[in-house]
Order: structure tokens, then sequence, then C-alpha cells
């Protein structure tokens, strides 16, 4: 029998392919095909009928009426990208903060470690959801030991619930930030320590080490955990656009109408995500740049 | 002589004179070092303080973060054991005061939990095994493979990962209901089974960047011994990718386990609804009920409707303690694995 005998590049060529050949044809079936067919949906009536599901051309009649008919998914629109925009830095900040915490030597450290991922087991879902519903996400050292009413001596009432609220939104951007803090902590693991050493040397104080090298240094770890929590936003269960979607299609049975709202918010994510891809390029292309110089 | 004696006498005033001023200067410079030694000491001192002051207050915050993170844990627990005399009692903040799990029965019986728990098991370690292998064997193509539309292919598992579900969820409904997978495990496991699914193309991302950063000599020296490629990943590369392993199987599991977009959409029969499911119909049910009942009388509310709050947590660890007792046996290794991972790319 005589062998069958490749060259040395296309053997590498398929055997890589046969490595990766798993994933596209999992891309071909439950990504692309479905994106597709959401697409073509997105113009049509879908009707049941004895056959099936019959389609009828509509145009951008779904498109229109979302902006007309429907009441809802605007206002949820607008909520959706009010609360991506506050809370996606806040989290960067924490997140960074809590990393930076962590990745300081101390006695306890791996205990720390263990709470403050907590977030990333319990908080990813229905749990805390429910648990914020029945108040466990208020603190309540700020309604107990009447610091609340030795905090109105000083501040007025107006000026002092909508704080208080914030406090409460935020102990949620805190539950938020696990995964991010987690890309950080191991972002900053790689930063060279000899490169804080040469700093202390030449008289940096820890702010300016901090800026000057930490910040730098981690910022393709930003720009990942920027994209994390974007898309985490978009598209985490409490979503109310979300909501509002699987509430159309599986409620109103309305397949047409949802696949062209998904389609809409799908698009309003790219142009975010395009937006920040832009941002980061010049920023990420500036430090390497310095890197070379 | 006259001049010779007052150059004597010049030169030995110099010299007693240079003689004295290095008498003062050894005096002075010892002066100063005693000084400078003992302010150095004080310096010693001020820095000590200062490193104490610093880490108490590093202290500070990591101990009240953890009462962040902490507190809605052990308000769950708390509340899930108090009954109805402790809800009503005003001294009990934390502590109930009889040991009961009256609350537990309760929850127990209303999610069915074994047949929730084997439904979420299934669904989370079987998704989770599953995403582990298919990821990494793809995750290995991508790290260690230059072809032809490499970098297309890559391109496209960043885009799979930044679609949100979503928008692709009602054909994918329509497909899995055509195949008759409704009502079963398959919606989960096959998405899985190729490196998709629930966030997959994250966890191929992960897996990429663990395999980049591998030196390509164990590799090299096992294909030398004549192994193949197939061969080379499954005995050399896969055994060493434990750490990125560990990482993706406790995401995967944990997020699989939270889930309740997906389960909500293909599993619409009661029997095969998993925990977190089961939780949310229990606190529909249980809100419902507590409406009901703030309508019908007023005097029965304060003793009734607590306790029906009280059993809802109970519900709640009782769907939390699983992947808590995971978490807590893998904790160590988890934190450990992620800083070897190279999660954060680079």
């Amino acid at each position: 029998m005589r062998r069958f005998r490749l060259s040395m590049r296309v053997r590498h060529y398929l055997e890589g392919y046969g490595f990766v050949s798993l994933w596209i044809i999992g891309f071909f079936l439950f990504m692309a095909v479905p994106l597709g067919r959401s697409l073509y949906f997105s113009f049509h009536k879908l009707t049941m009928s004895q056959h099936g599901l019959v389609a009828t051309y509509v145009g951008g009649d779904h498109y229109r009426a979302a902006f007309v008919t429907d009441v809802h998914f605007l206002p949820l629109l607008r909520d959706t990208m009010v609360t991506m925009l506050t809370n996606v830095p806040l989290i960067l900040v924490f997140s960074m903060f809590s990393a930076l915490l962590l990745n300081r030597r101390a006695v306890g450290r791996i205990l720390f470690r263990g709470i403050f991922f907590l977030p990333v087991i319990i908080a990813s879902g229905a749990v805390l959801r429910k648990l914020l519903e029945l108040g466990a996400g208020q603190l309540p050292i700020f309604r107990d030991y009447d610091l609340f009413n030795l905090l109105r001596r000083f501040i007025p009432g107006q000026v002092l619930l909508p704080l208080l609220e914030f406090a409460d939104s935020l102990t949620l951007v805190m539950w938020d930030a696990g995964v991010q803090t987690l890309i950080f902590l191991a972002g900053l693991q790689t930063i060279s320590p000899q490169l804080y050493e040469a700093a202390r040397c030449d008289g940096a104080t820890a702010w300016e080490s901090f800026w000057k090298i930490t910040f730098p240094m981690i910022l393709p770890m930003v720009f990942v955990n920027v994209l994390y929590s974007l898309v985490n936003s978009f598209t985490k269960t409490d979503n109310r656009v979300m909501d509002h979607i699987l509430n159309v299609v599986f409620r109103n049975n309305d397949f047409g109408y949802g696949s062209a709202i998904g389609w809409m918010y799908f698009l309003l994510i790219a142009v975010v995500l395009g937006l920040v891809f832009a941002l980061f390029r010049k920023s990420l292309a500036n430090v390497e740049g310095r890197g070379g110089a | 002589m006259n001049a010779l004696q007052t150059a004597w006498r010049q030169a030995l005033e110099t010299a007693q004179k240079t003689g004295r001023r290095a008498v003062r200067m050894a005096q002075t410079t010892g002066r100063r070092a005693a000084e400078a030694a003992k302010t150095t000491g004080r310096h010693a001192v001020v820095k000590r303080a200062k490193r104490l002051a610093s880490a108490a207050f590093h202290y500070l915050v990591l101990l009240s973060l953890s009462y962040v993170f902490l507190f809605p844990l052990f308000y769950m627990l708390s509340k899930s054991m108090m009954q109805t005399w402790d809800v009503a009692d005003a001294t009990v903040q934390w502590i109930p005061k009889k040991l009961d799990f009256a609350n537990y029965a309760a929850a127990f019986r209303a999610l069915n939990y074994w047949q929730g728990f084997a439904n979420s098991v299934i669904e989370a370690v079987g998704s989770g095994l599953l995403q582990m292998v298919s990821c990494a064997i793809v995750g290995y193509g991508f790290a260690r493979y230059r072809f032809p539309g490499h970098g297309l292919f890559l391109s496209l598992v960043v885009f799979t990962f930044l679609v949100p579900p979503q928008s692709i969820v009602v054909p994918l409904f329509i497909f899995f209901s055509d195949l008759g997978w409704i009502d079963t495990h398959l919606p989960f496991m096959v998405p899985s089974l190729f490196g998709h699914g629930l966030k997959g193309a994250l966890f191929v991302l992960i897996f990429i960047q663990f395999f980049r950063r591998m030196p390509g000599v164990l590799e090299e020296a096992a294909r030398i011994d004549g192994a193949g490629a197939l061969r080379t990943f499954w005995a050399i590369m896969f055994p060493l990718a434990r750490p990125a392993m560990l990482v993706v199987f406790l995401f995967s599991f944990v997020w699989h386990w939270n889930d309740i977009f997906e389960p909500s959409l293909y599993l619409r029969v009661p029997t095969y609804y998993n925990l977190a499911q089961r939780m949310a119909v229990f606190f529909g049910d249980a809100n419902l009920a507590m409406q009901q009942m703030a309508m019908q009388t007023s005097a029965d509310v304060i003793g009734v409707a607590p306790t029906t709050m009280n059993q809802m947590m109970a519900a709640m660890v009782l769907t939390v303690l699983p992947i808590l007792l995971v978490y807590l046996v893998l904790q160590r290794y988890f934190v450990e694995s992620v800083e070897r991972t190279g999660i954060a790319g680079e």
C-alpha cells in the first residue's frame, strides 16, 4: 500500500483545522445560521399553521413598530444605556481598587481573595436578584444604629436619600465586579517588581509609580474589562430589554417582532463596542509606541 | 635669628591652630554623627508607625469590603432559620432563639429538591465538562497552529462572545424544537460539545491565552519521539492545562447552575426544571400568596407573611449551597490557577 504523502505545511494546516473544525461547525450551527435566520425573521411575519411556521414578508414594519407602536422598547433601551454608562466606570474603578488591595502582601490574603470572589460564584444569576428584592442588598449600617438620623442633622433629607440609594446601588456594583477584579489581579501579577524597585530608587512616590507603571502596564486589562463589563451589562439576566424580548417572543408569540428588536439591540451594542475599540486602539498603540521608544 | 624665631613661632601657632581645628572638627563631626544617628532612629520609628498605620488601614478596607460581600450570605442564613416568633420578637436581630429547620423542610418540599438537584447537576456538570474539553481542543488549535483563515476565525470567536444571546434566541428555539430537543438536556450539552453554549467563546479565549504561554519544547520532543498531533495534545498538553481547565470548569459549572434564561426557554415541563428555575417559581408562588393574604386578612399577615419570606430564604440557601461547597473546596486552587492561566490576556 502506498502511503498518501502530504507536504509538511499542508499537514500543519490540516492538523490545525482538525482542532478548530469542532468550533467552526458549532459556529455555523449555533451562531451563523440562527443569526441569519433571525435577520430573515425580522423582516417577516410568522404565523403558526399546521405546516409549521409560515413567513410572510412585511418589509421594515417591525423596525418601524419598535419606534412607533411599542411603548416599552425605547424607554427600556434608554434605561439600559443609562445603567451601563453609570455602572461600567464604577465597576472598573472598584475592581481595580480591590485588585490592588488583594495584590498587596498581607496575612490572610488567601482568605480575603476567597471572600472577594464570592460574587463570581453567587452573583451570576437569579439568586442575587431575589436577594436584592428581599432587601439583602441594602446595607443595614445606614439604617440601623441611628446613623440615618445622625446624618440627617447635617445633610438635608432631599440630598441624603438619593445618596443612600446611590450607596445601595454601589453594593450592586461591587457584586458585579468579581470577574473584573480577577482579571485585574491576574494582570497585576504579571508586572515585574523590578520596575517598582527602579522607580523607588529614582525617588518616585507610590502615587507616581501607580500612574507611570501600574496603569500603563494594566491598560490592556482595562480594555478587556471594559469589553467584558459592557457585554455583561447588556446580556445580564436582569437586563430589562432582555426580559422585554422574551416576553414579546414567548408570551405574545411574536417571533418576527422579537427578532427585529433583538437585532436592533445587537446593532446598538455593536456601535458601543465599536466606539470602545476605537478609543482603546489609540491608547493601546500609544503604550506600545512608548515601550518601543 | 629673630626672623627664625618668629618663623618657628608662627609655624608652631599654625600647627596648634590646625590641631585645635582638627580636634574641633572631629568633635563636631562626632556630634553631628550622633545627631544623625538619633534622627535616623527617629526616622525609623516614624517609618514603622507609618507602615503600621497603612497596614491597619489596609485591613480596615479589606474587612469592610468583606462585610459587603459576606453580608447577603449571613443575612440569608440568619433569615432562613427564623420562625414566626423570631420575626415577631424585636430582640432577635441575627440569631434565632431556637434551632429549627421548619423553613428548610417547607422549602425542600416546595422545590422538590432532589429532582431539581439532579437536573442542575446533569446540566451544570455535564455542560461544564464538555465545554472544558471542547474549548481546550479548540483553544489549542488556535494557539499552536497557523493556517489560512486563522485571523478570520479568531475574530469570529470574539464576535461570538459579543453577540447577545437574546438576538438569536428565536431561531435557536425553533431549531431545537424542530429537532425535538425541547424538555431534554440536549440544548445545553450539544452546543457545549462544539465549544459553544453559555459563554463558550470566552472559554476558548482563556484556553488560547493559556496554551500560547506554554513552552513549545515539550511538543517538539513529543513530535520527535513520533507522537502524532492528537497524541501530542492528548498526552502532553491537555494534562498540563489543568489550571486553565479548573478555571473554565468552575466558571462554566457556576454559570450553568445559576442560569435561568436558557433553561426557562428549553425546559418547559416542571419535572425538568433545575434548581434556579424552581426557586424562581417558588418565589413567584410565594409572592402571590403573600399578596392574596394581604388582601384577605390583615391580622394574619404579620405572622404568616414573614415566614413565607423566610422559607424563600431557605430555598435560596438550598439552591446556592452546592456551588458554595464546590467553591470552598476548589477556592484555593481556583485563585492560584487564575494567576497562572493568564486569563488577563497580554
